[in-house]
């Protein structure tokens, strides 16, 4: 008998599947929570699954991506403000 | 490392077996066009059966990034559809489909830094040894404290190379949680407060902390260290699930 709370695991589990998606690495992805506001990396985000894949805020645990693996298709949903930065090719260090 | 790569499968070849401990065996793979890694990223394994059903499990990655081979060290799960494969029927110069690396959070690289504090729960203890490989072959001096929890000494994990670490600039101690043997100097039971505290975890001073290992594991020592005063957004965590792979 496993404990309930040991079934999740977290961002860096589904990394791979999300960057099949978005074609770049995803766990550094950082996202703002839309419920309590909290700022985590995608990687810390805890990651429950079902029928599909939820992410979940690692501080209040409302949903921030919500992702359905069909037989032929990828349906997803994110939910509060998701954010990246990312170096300009050929200025990188130049700042 | 590319950012923007799309992520492809490659077949690898199964150069060596390296049986590490009676449930775990490390896979040296010869990787074609392998992009380089990180430390503590990870790799997708599929297996697909003659029938075309396929299996993905993710391994951790056990090599530095300096090594030549791409290494990865399987937990055999006993009812598990892929690590019992993995681990009993490959053998060198058998194809492994693989796609990576994957991950770029729970990463660790020399220029970043340190003191690192590792805390290690039984096969976690994988991405954290590519992290202190990395450190040697660097030859980086970033402090490191290393915890390692596992059910009995036999299920520790890279022993005597973790022995050698030891001998330069690396502090690592066990806590055996199920069985230790006689004459045993190290800590048994689970990893509690105490332990934390004479590792260091409740200092000021910044650290770079990362715990990896099975669900339970993770969230009992990241709460844990935010009861030690630690920022929950500087402790970087990777849950394997409930058992740790299959």
């Amino acid at each position: 008998m496993t404990d309930a709370s040991d079934q999740h695991t977290d961002g860096n589990a589904i990394a791979g599947i999300l960057q099949e998606i978005f074609v770049a690495e995803f766990t550094t992805l950082e996202r703002t929570c839309q419920s309590c506001g909290d700022r985590n990396p995608a990687g810390a985000h805890r990651s429950y699954r079902g029928a599909g894949i939820v992410l979940r805020c690692p501080h209040c645990n409302d949903v921030a991506l919500r992702l359905a693996v069909l037989p032929d298709q990828y349906v997803f949903e994110l939910r509060g403000a998701w954010s990246r930065r990312s170096e300009i090719a050929g200025l990188a260090g130049a700042e | 490392m590319p950012r923007r790569a799309p992520l492809t499968w490659r077949v690898a070849t199964v150069a060596r077996l390296q049986p590490e401990t009676p449930s775990a065996t490390t896979l040296i793979l010869d990787v074609p066009q392998w992009p380089g890694h990180l430390a503590g990223q990870h790799v997708d394994v599929r297996l697909t059966a003659e029938d075309g059903y396929e299996a993905e499990r993710s391994y951790s990655i056990a090599s530095a990034p300096e090594d030549p081979h791409l290494a990865i060290t399987i937990e055999r799960i006993d009812d598990g559809e892929v690590s019992p494969y993995l681990t009993d029927e490959l053998r060198p110069g058998d194809p492994v489909e693989l796609r990576g690396p994957i991950g770029g959070y729970f990463t660790w690289e020399v220029a970043d830094g340190g003191p690192l504090l590792l805390l290690a729960g039984g096969s976690g203890l994988v991405p954290l040894m590519a992290m202190l490989r990395h450190r040697a072959a660097a030859t980086s001096d970033a402090a490191a404290t290393v915890l390692v929890s596992a059910r009995s000494w036999e299920d520790v994990l890279y022993r005597d190379e973790l022995a050698t670490h030891d001998e330069h600039g690396v502090t690592v101690r066990y806590t055996l949680t199920r069985r230790q043997p006689p004459e045993w100097t190290g800590w048994a039971g689970r990893v509690s407060a105490e332990m934390l505290r004479e590792l260091g975890a409740d200092r000021p001073e910044p650290l770079r902390v990362f715990v990896c290992g099975p669900t339970g594991f993770v969230e009992r020592v990241a709460d844990l260290l935010v009861q030690l005063g630690r920022d929950p957004h500087a402790i970087k965590t990777e849950r394997f699930g409930p058992t740790g792979g299959s």
